[in-house]
């Protein structure tokens, strides 16, 4: 199976991709430009983690921000300890609680004077708050548009509860003025290529990890559960716990994308658990294509690098979220498998094969609500 | 008892204004089908018109009311005839069109109007306060609750007692078979989402005295308004007066007992609860396996 087979020829694809993100600081040396990329990778990642969830499971998590925050939030914790007294207030306090008259360090920020604790928990806080919404969820049967209508609402509720918490969280401002992160001997500058080189490792390694659990048994199971999920349970497979899983591993790998994200822009913020990121997201994927990483990848890198785009020059600057909104109507209407979708199709058409599914076959998890029939 | 009083009627204002933004999202929903996300637009866009009646043409609020529906409506119109019935058959795929169309109205808003906020003037005869039991309440509120429950009686009215309604109710229940009986179920689905985005217009044109107009002032209705409708049951128009009382009233009294952005994370988490144990809704009523 020397490199001819379907799936070799899918790592391969990966591995060029993984290959030319980390070759782009190689030819480019400007220390803003590698931080605006950087936070376009840190979105791939984002995307990476819906199309788990959403491409592969059929859970569309309207809420994907909400790991993302959270995770942004524990290294912004870790960072702001991290900071010159000076910064700080009195006996290592951060400014905002020294504002709000806290005068002790809350139990929940001292383990993170510890840099491996802020690590750890960045995944494991967003994973077991994934873990236990999905198996209030799952354990439940609820599927489809309820399921995307809880996420959302658990979204909300943390964003409030966030905003509202001033004296713990920082409130409306978020938590600025942040450290440098530093992790064994190596500091990273968030405007050089030291960050960027861990952005796009982090990317790399998660790509290949999903890659790994979509093609595992567990991997095909949670697509079947996508496309038939009562005939995967009338089997015997215990449906909900597959969707656990795979909703709390979404959950870690935007954790992750949310702590890059926080050493990238050097602040966390609660737009970061915001509605409008979490529906861009959602938007990423469906353009570059939900049931592709690497496609929900590229989506986040095009759809982003477009908006940078046209929001910096002038004749777009007003009108660029009016052109994204129809792209993206559009790309619902004719090309519900994204550009990955297409792009397979011409591939199909170009080999002479022929070609398998139209891309407007009826789409899984769209039989998700049948209506009419008292739910 | 005044307190009591005073309780009974924020909370009846916040129900009735939630009833008004989801009494369109839930026809819509329960009949087509369709999560429409664009529905806070809607009520944005009807704001908007107020605003641009009375303040280019001078025409009072209550004047403009008739005229406002018939614009949304005609929107909601071409929206479903260019977008959404293309995708009756992906539910999911709805609400990721319908959030792109939003997109587009609020940006479409921001160009042409500008994104600063404006203000809608109360009619002039309804700025007083009226007294009941010893508690104040604002003569609008009370008509802006009047006016709720008349348009719920009117839908109800068309929904139960027209052959409009009849149609709809089976379609409802098995559109292939109702299309098989000689039932135009294009027409009635388009005719509902009009109808339902119109309501939303009206419910933007009556909010705007009371709280400024603004091209981000749909998202936060339309969350609000999807609990409304899950809370109630997606296939019931009583579940969604009676969901909205609840919601109004709770709303109110935890407001009262902490602040409001508790209160609303509460209110939330109690939903996110319920769907959980009960996802046809509270009243939804089953009507087949």
């Amino acid at each position: 199976m020397l490199l001819t087979g379907k799936s070799a020829q899918q790592t391969l694809l990966y591995l060029a991709f993984c290959i030319a993100i980390l070759l782009v600081p190689l030819f480019l040396d400007d220390a803003f430009l590698l931080n605006k990329y950087s936070r376009y990778l840190v979105f791939a990642m984002l995307a990476v983690a819906l199309s788990l969830s959403w491409g592969y499971a059929g859970i569309l998590n309207l809420g994907q921000a909400t790991t993302f925050g959270l995770g942004s939030y524990c290294m912004a914790m870790a960072l702001k300890l991290g900071t010159v007294p000076v910064h700080t207030g009195s006996e290592g306090l951060p400014d905002f609680m020294v504002w709000n008259n806290v005068t002790e360090l809350p139990w929940f920020w001292a383990p993170f004077h510890s840099t491996t604790f802020a690590l750890v928990a960045g995944i494991l806080v967003p994973a077991t708050f994934a873990a236990l919404l999905g198996w209030f969820m799952f354990r439940g049967r609820v599927t489809g548009v309820y399921a995307a209508i809880i996420t959302l609402a658990a979204m909300v509720v943390v964003n409030l509860v966030i905003i509202d918490q001033q004296r713990f969280t920082g409130g409306f401002n978020g938590i600025t003025d942040l450290a440098q992160f530093e992790v064994a001997g190596l500091s990273f500058d968030a405007y050089s290529s030291s960050t960027y080189y861990l952005v796009a490792l982090c990317l790399s390694a998660v790509l290949f990890l999903s890659l790994a659990i979509t093609r595992s048994k567990t991997g095909m199971i949670l697509q079947a559960i996508r496309d038939q999920e009562d005939r995967v349970r009338f089997f015997g497979y215990d449906v909900a716990l597959y969707k656990i899983f795979i909703f709390a591993v979404s959950a870690g790998i935007a954790g992750l994308a949310g702590m890059l994200y926080t050493i990238v822009m050097e602040f966390a913020s609660p737009t970061f658990l915001g509605v409008p990121l979490s529906l861009s997201v959602v938007i990423w994927v469906a353009v570059g294509g939900r049931q592709s990483l690497l496609g929900a990848a590229l989506g986040a890198l095009i759809v982003t690098g477009v908006q940078g785009a046209l929001s910096e020059s002038e004749t777009f600057l007003e009108s660029w979220m009016l052109i994204m909104g129809g792209l993206f109507v559009l790309t619902v209407l004719f090309l519900p498998k994204g550009i990955a979708g297409a792009f397979e199709m011409l591939t199909a058409r170009f080999q002479r094969q022929p070609a398998g599914q139209p891309a407007t076959a009826a789409k899984p998890g769209g039989e998700a609500i049948t209506h009419g029939e008292g739910a | 008892m005044e307190l009591v009083v005073s309780q009974l009627l924020t909370g009846l204002s916040i129900a009735s204004i939630l009833m008004l933004v989801a009494l369109g999202l839930a026809i819509i929903y329960g009949v087509t089908g369709v999560i429409n996300l664009a529905h806070g637009e809607f009520v944005m866009l009807g704001a908007y018109c107020a605003w641009f009646l009375q303040t280019q043409l001078g025409l009072g609020l209550i004047a403009s009311l008739v005229p406002i529906f018939i614009i949304l409506a005609l929107f909601g119109w071409i929206i479903e005839a260019l977008v959404i019935r293309h995708l009756y058959a992906r539910p999911l795929d709805t609400i990721l069109a319908t959030w792109g169309i939003g997109v587009m109205a609020q940006q479409a808003v921001r160009l042409t109007a500008g994104g600063e906020l404006r203000y809608v003037e109360m009619p002039a005869a309804l700025a007083s306060s009226v007294n009941i039991f010893g508690a104040t309440e604002s003569a609008y509120r009370l008509f802006i609750l009047g006016l709720a429950l008349s348009l719920f009686a009117l839908t109800w009215y068309i929904y139960r007692h027209t052959s409009f309604g009849l149609k709809l109710r089976a379609i409802t229940q098995n559109r292939d078979i109702a299309s098989s009986f000689g039932i135009n179920s294009a027409r009635v689905y388009r005719s509902t989402f009009a109808y339902g985005a119109g309501i939303a217009g009206l419910a933007g044109a009556l909010v705007s005295p009371l709280k400024s107009v603004s091209p981000e002032m749909g998202t936060t209705y339309v969350v609000d308004a999807f609990m409304v409708v899950v809370l109630g049951g997606a296939q019931s128009l009583f579940g969604t007066v009676a969901s909205s009382g609840i919601l109004g009233e709770l709303t109110g009294f935890l407001a009262f007992h902490s602040n409001d952005t508790i209160a609303k994370a509460l209110v939330l988490l109690a939903i996110v609860i319920l769907i959980r144990f009960r996802p046809q809704g509270l009243f939804s009523a089953r009507v087949r396996s």
